[in-house]
């Protein structure tokens, strides 16, 4: 069968009509779903987002640029990986959040797994140059060409390998402690900490729980008994 | 006679050149074999080994001697640490119960890190010294 000129031109355009309306909404979704505010919805990662929002790539730098969650937290290297380990995420932890029990979530141990959680490609997709340039300190060049040396082996380093506290201004573990203190005897003060970050990350949202609300009015009442 | 004078001269300053090269070379040594000996003697500690650190990444032009090497002080941590009031802010949780190590009420952030982290053996915990049984609730195993 011969197809005539006009219908294949006819299909090649109703083809990228019906394109581009597929890939916009996915486009859509995949923008919408990729900001702090909407990791933030689920609670759990209130302290991720809080110490994120101190950190330079929160965009409080002078040029105003922002990485998000994403850009960091998963792969860059192939977008076909990026969006199955993103779809990977969103139900493993949306089923946490759901029917698991993200409470007893152990996180403070968990930041020794950071090198599974933050992808090289993320870093280098924004600081391109970054294991080339002469601008960086002397230290940070020899530390580079380490990294360089070690690609390949079974030595392997992550930028997160030393650096360490990078995208949340060195205030993760602080935060962490304040919503599930390590040590006992922190409780009480991590609670009034936790309540205090809260309030200044929420602002006029901030809703207490239930535990907050009773360590908030018991604090209330104090001054007052002791005069 | 001019010719010899000439000949010598350039003659010295080949050699000088070569033995300043050696000399050099002596002093600012990259091949520092880690043997299986050297490495139970100069145990590392495990997120220095993990970064896969060999001797003259701390001790910079220190010769390739390790029995000779020189504790790098304060300013060879800190060039990847940062600063004392860096490492003071990563522990802010504990300012509260102002039992923060690196910001204490005795020392603020002033303290050598020699008075408790070791590379080469086992760290102490200072504040032992005195808060013994307090240490154990205050924080955890000195890295």
């Amino acid at each position: 069968m011969k197809i005539s000129k006009k219908l294949l031109a006819l299909i090649v355009v109703i083809s990228g009509i019906v394109g581009f309306f597929v890939v916009l909404p996915v486009h859509y979704v995949l923008e919408e779903t990729s900001t702090d505010r909407f990791c933030g919805v689920c609670h759990e990662m209130d302290p991720m987002v809080i110490s994120y929002q101190k950190d330079i790539h929160a965009g409080s730098g002078a040029i105003g640029v922002k990485a998000k969650c994403v850009d960091c937290h998963l792969p860059h290297d192939n977008l076909a990986k990026y969006v199955y380990q993103k779809a990977v995420n969103g139900i493993v932890e949306g089923y946490i959040h759901f029917f698991g029990d993200p409470d007893s979530i152990n996180w403070v141990a968990n930041l020794k797994n950071k090198e599974h959680y933050v992808f090289d490609n993320g870093c280098m997709s924004c600081h391109t140059n970054i294991l080339d340039t002469t601008a960086s300190s002397q230290q940070a060049q020899k530390m580079h060409a380490h990294y360089v040396k070690l690609q390949g082996s079974d030595k392997e380093l992550k930028c997160v390998s030393c650096h360490v506290g990078v995208g949340h201004a060195h205030d993760m573990r602080n935060q962490l402690e304040y919503w599930k203190p390590s040590y006992k005897i922190y409780e009480n003060k991590m609670l009034e900490q936790k309540i205090k970050s809260k309030q200044e990350f929420f602002k006029d949202e901030y809703e207490p729980t239930k535990q907050e609300r009773e360590f908030l009015e018991k604090n209330v009442k104090k001054p007052a008994n002791s005069h | 006679m001019k010719r010899l004078a000439l000949l010598l001269l350039s003659l010295v300053t080949c050699f000088s050149f070569v033995f300043g090269d050696t000399k050099s070379a002596e002093t600012n040594s990259t091949k520092i074999v880690m043997s299986d000996e050297l490495k139970a003697k100069y145990k590392l500690k495990p997120h220095h080994e993990h970064l896969a650190f060999d001797c003259i990444d701390c001790h910079a032009n220190q010769g390739d001697d390790p029995s000779k090497f020189k504790n790098i002080k304060d300013e060879g941590c800190l060039s990847c640490h940062g600063t004392k009031k860096l490492l003071a802010q990563r522990l802010k949780f504990m300012d509260t119960l102002k039992a923060n190590p690196h910001n204490s009420v005795h020392d603020g952030p002033t303290l050598y890190c020699d008075e408790c982290h070791f590379e080469h053996k086992p760290s102490i915990n200072m504040c032992s010294e005195c808060h013994e049984h307090e240490v154990p609730q205050w924080m955890g195993v000195t890295p």
